[in-house]
């Protein structure tokens, strides 16, 4: 029986209703527990802040693109060699070895899950996994130390599914969603430009309205794939319903698109990713202009609808997306290396290193249309903290988009320096005051992304939550404090210890397997039959 | 393992990797690889592989511990050790594998590294316009193979991916498809093509900057009737007028091509995107070597040639085995997977230094052997993963017992390694 007292630090648990006390956390076994005697061993947080692990509902990390991305960087891992962390033995005599690595945007497997703990991160979400590949993405997992993980499964283009709608056959859908999330052990489904990675690889290269058809069918347009999808996710009563890359990313005008989307499924649980890059007004070709505003009214009137920011950050960046078509249009904006994969029948994958430049005008709307969806958020567990790791920015910027949420003047001077020519009119120009105070930190870092993802055991510090924890020095320098965890404790194993990772557990896996009718079997499989390149019987993780 | 039939085994004969093999077994020996071609057929072979493990010269078999325990000191104690990682490995044990040269401080290379490496340097540079095999197999209306014809080295490619079979937009299989031949010298394209193109060897650059150059509509004007520009025009009109082309060709290197080829195929696929949609698909050899790539790539962030000398990886894709080993700097080696894969080159300086063998028919390697532990070839004897030329990840599913598990031998040897660093 193993036992930890984390005494005297001044707590943020606000699924709890805790803001800021002083009191002690107990642990034993991996669980946080009500008491333990008085001689347990102890850690001494008096005067630091006490959360609970960061959880990271959307990163790509681990999918097959992912990796394809790290092929693509040497030279950014050239600039940044991980040496292997100094690792304390375990007390089983059990060998971990530590592993070196490489870093830059897109870090090597190992290094990515140092690099996470080393955060305060204890759980992170791989967002866009092709189903068949999923083997790769759970070998890769095992390979990514400390944190929990689990990954959505790409459905969006799907041929099998898209036929069915063809055919008028949404009965089957939710069956074989829920074949689907079990074959390739997911966590939920995810959607990105739904219909339009289709319309892609068939040289249609923009979506324009919602009910475009798709492959020339009438009844299947976006519209349908996000109503069939999220009304078969929500069916089946998955942790996560559904987490939906809308149409027209990245482009003029598409909060139009996003705001239609958000409305298509009103009334049902779903969840909208990356949304500063759908929450842009203005005109393709003509004008840009923040859309947040818009989105922050929609969701003040709509309990039912969440969303992860995806903020950009100036600096280096690689984004990595299902969405072949933008980022087919990105290399032509910027001439940089490009990489597109279509994957049979399901999805496809594009690749662009980026740089974003607070002297571009275009990335300085960016920016500030992300820290104006979080400052003009009617509620922090709906609106929670990504980059879309590293599309917008690498996870290592997450302090430092704390800082910036946390300290006006802060904000307001990095303000001014940022290129003008799109912010007229924006709320952020015109002066926003508010400040995320740590509990409200804590929730869009933490208890709102457990919340919106279903994880009744994170998020939290109550008794019987995984004792997964992070112990900040209490800096005023929030990106010094946050990039700098004291302690962080995962699975109620010390992994940072006096701020220097020690140990380096394995991490659980979530997935969701729910049932279905078998009878799907025999249909997919004659699919498979017929047009697949691997065997039915070999598909399945 | 009892007398009886796997079906769904994944071959790795090539990179192909087909999944649709039932292998039958009689009495510990592989008696048929239904639906193998011929090439698979032979790599099944019977799976018969020795058992046995040597340490020094003694006559006698050494048990497993001692074995590792010398192999272990012979690696701890070298100054610069080479790990290298031969064919038929399953993803497992190429990560196991990797986990021992970064402890070792190593030089980490594979076989890619001597017979793929330019077309990775190419994609690394600029991007690659690719898909994997069966969004070309449901969607390609033309496939053009680019000096290569699968026939001989990736003999099911066209049977399984492309162009024969029918796809979900081409229920017309072949005769949807429009397959266009371009011969280079003495390495021509698939006799059965719609259309045939003639390049001399010394004008392959030229014609794919050619034919890129007419996509991008910077021809020259006019060209005269059989030149060089007239034949690369009238192709990129053919390319430019299919719906979703597909350029095959051939990753690992043929000698005496010219290495700026990856290049040009890369920038054509790319230009191609402009005005319809394209996909480059480079053919491997087989026994998982794709699967290699992946593996250094995920855990190091590069593909091949990886230098742990300082504690941390670093690229040496022009100092990696093929160079290290012939200017004499390496002092011990672990060969992991078949010796026999190992290419030509590099057997003659491995031969002189003091190597240790970890792999199928590792006992019989060619390359002399300081300490040889028999194992078994991934997807005959061992389980696992292996990724397809097109990085599809495949589950192995083997027919027979392995001597001993590949995987579990280089565990044993990075926790012998670890405990010795450790006593130290
Ligand atoms: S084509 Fe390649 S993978 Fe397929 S059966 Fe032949 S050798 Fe094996
Ligand atoms: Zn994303």
């Amino acid at each position: 029986m193993t036992t930890l007292r984390i005494a005297g630090g001044t707590v943020y648990d606000p699924a709890n209703g805790v803001d800021g006390a002083v009191r002690d956390i107990c642990i034993q076994d991996g669980t946080i527990v009500a008491t333990l005697p008085k001689n347990a061993p102890k850690l001494d947080a008096t005067g630091m802040v006490v959360m609970p692990g960061g959880i990271d509902i959307h990163a790509h990390v681990a999918a097959s693109s992912v990796n394809t991305a790290r092929r693509l960087v040497p030279e950014q891992h050239d600039a940044d060699p991980a040496r292997a962390p100094d690792l304390a033995l375990d007390e089983d005599g059990e060998l971990v070895i530590p592993r070196s690595g490489s870093g830059g945007t897109v870090p090597s497997v190992f290094t990515t899950g140092y690099r996470y703990a080393g955060l305060g991160y204890t759980t992170v979400f791989d967002a866009a996994v092709a189903p068949i590949t999923a083997r790769d993405t759970h070998a890769q997992l095992d390979d990514t130390p400390i944190v929990d993980a689990g990954c959505f499964i790409l459905l969006g283009n799907d041929a099998y599914l898209l036929r069915q709608l063809a055919a008028g056959a949404t009965d089957r859908i939710q069956d074989y969603v829920a074949w689907m999330l079990g074959a390739t052990r997911g966590y939920a489904v995810k959607i990105v430009n739904p219909g339009g990675v289709e319309l892609w690889k068939e040289n249609v290269r923009e979506v324009k309205t919602l009910d475009d058809p798709v492959g020339g069918e009438a009844k299947v347009t976006p519209r349908a794939i996000l109503e069939a999808l999220t009304t078969a996710a929500n069916a089946l009563k998955l942790p996560h319903p559904v987490h939906i890359h809308c149409n027209n990313l990245g482009i003029p005008g598409n909060v139009a698109t996003t705001l239609d989307s958000m409305r298509t499924v009103a009334g049902q649980r779903a969840h909208f990713t990356h949304v500063q890059f759908h929450s842009y007004a203005g005109e393709r070709g003509k004008s840009w202009a923040s859309g947040a505003k818009q989105i922050a009214e929609y969701l003040a009137q709509h309990p039912e609808t969440t969303c992860d920011v995806g903020q950009v950050m100036f600096g280096p960046a690689c984004t990595i997306t299902a969405d072949g078509a933008l980022e087919y249009l990105l290399h032509t904006s910027n001439g940089g290396k490009w990489v597109n994969v279509d994957i049979e029948l399901e999805t496809g994958c594009g690749i662009v290193p980026f740089n974003y430049k607070d002297k571009s005008a275009v990335n300085a709307l960016q920016w500030v249309v992300g820290l104006e969806l979080f400052l003009l958020s009617p509620d922090p567990w709906r609106v929670v903290l990504s980059t879309d790791h590293p599309n917008g920015a690498t996870f290592q910027s997450y302090p430092e988009l704390i800082h910036l949420l946390m300290d006006r003047a802060y904000r307001d001077e990095k303000l001014k320096a940022i290129n003008q020519k799109f912010l007229v009119g924006s709320a952020l120009a015109d002066g926003i005051a508010r400040e995320y105070t740590l509990g409200e930190i804590a929730i869009i870092t933490r208890a709102g992304p457990a919340r919106i993802l279903g994880l009744t055991q994170k998020g939290h510090l109550g008794v019987g939550a995984d004792a997964d924890i992070t112990v900040y020095t209490t800096d005023a320098d929030r990106t010094k404090m946050f990039a700098t965890p004291r302690y962080v404790v995962k699975g109620g194993t010390l992994v940072v210890e006096e701020g220097q990772l020690r140990r380096a557990p394995t991490g659980q896996r979530h997935g969701v397997r729910p049932g279905y009718d078998t009878l799907i079997e025999r249909d997919v499989k004659d699919f498979f039959d017929r047009y697949l390149t691997v065997a039915f019987e070999n598909y399945a993780v | 393992m009892a007398d009886g039939t796997i079906e769904h085994t994944t071959c790795l004969g090539c990179g192909c990797a087909c999944d649709d093999i039932a292998v039958v077994t009689r009495g510990g020996q592989i008696v048929e690889a239904r639906n193998a071609c011929p090439l698979g057929v032979d790599w099944f072979g019977k799976g018969t592989i020795p058992a046995r493990i040597r340490s020094g010269d003694g006559p006698r078999d050494a048990d497993l511990a001692s074995a590792i325990a010398a192999a272990a000191a012979r690696l701890r104690s070298a100054s610069r050790p080479l790990v290298y990682l031969a064919a038929d490995l399953s993803c497992e044990s190429q990560r196991a594998a990797i986990a021992v040269a970064d402890m070792l401080h190593a030089l980490l290379d594979t076989l890619t590294g001597t017979t793929a490496s330019a077309g990775i340097l190419a994609a690394q540079r600029r991007g690659r316009a690719s898909a994997s095999l069966g969004e070309i197999r449901n969607r390609a209306d033309i496939v053009l193979f680019w000096g290569t014809d699968p026939a001989t080295r990736y003999p099911r490619y066209t049977s399984r991916y492309a162009p024969e079979p029918a796809g979900l937009y081409l229920p017309k299989g072949r005769a949807g498809r429009t397959v266009i031949a371009v011969d280079i010298g003495t390495d021509r394209g698939p006799a059965d093509a719609d259309v045939r193109v003639t390049v001399a060897p010394a004008d392959e650059i030229t014609a794919l900057a050619l034919i890129r150059a007419a996509l991008l509509g910077r021809a020259l004007p006019s060209p005269g009737a059989d030149t060089l520009d007239a034949r690369t025009s009238a192709l990129a009109d053919r390319l430019r007028a299919g719906h979703y082309v597909a350029i095959v060709a051939d990753a690992e290197a043929s000698e005496g091509r010219d290495v700026r080829r990856s290049d040009g195929l890369l920038s054509l696929a790319e230009a191609l995107n402009g005005p319809t949609r394209c996909a480059l698909s480079t053919l491997r050899a087989g026994g998982n070597r794709s699967g290699a790539d992946a593996m250094l790539t995920a855990q190091t962030g590069y593909p091949m040639a990886v230098d742990f000398a300082r504690g941390v990886p670093r690229y040496r894709p022009n100092a990696g085995a093929a160079q290290l080993l012939a200017g004499g700097a390496i002092d011990v080696a672990l060969l992991v997977g078949s010796a026999h894969s190992v290419p030509p080159a590099l057997r003659g300086p491995l031969g002189k230094i003091p190597c240790v063998a970890i792999g199928p028919r590792a006992s019989e390697s060619p390359i002399p052997t300081a300490v040889a532990i028999d194992t078994g070839v991934a997807g005959i004897h061992e389980g696992g993963t292996a990724f397809r030329l097109d990085d599809i990840p495949l589950p192995l599913r083997p027919a027979l017992a392995p001597p001993n598990d590949t995987v579990l031998v280089l565990r044993a040897l990075a926790a012998a390694i670890a405990a010795e660093a450790r006593a130290a």
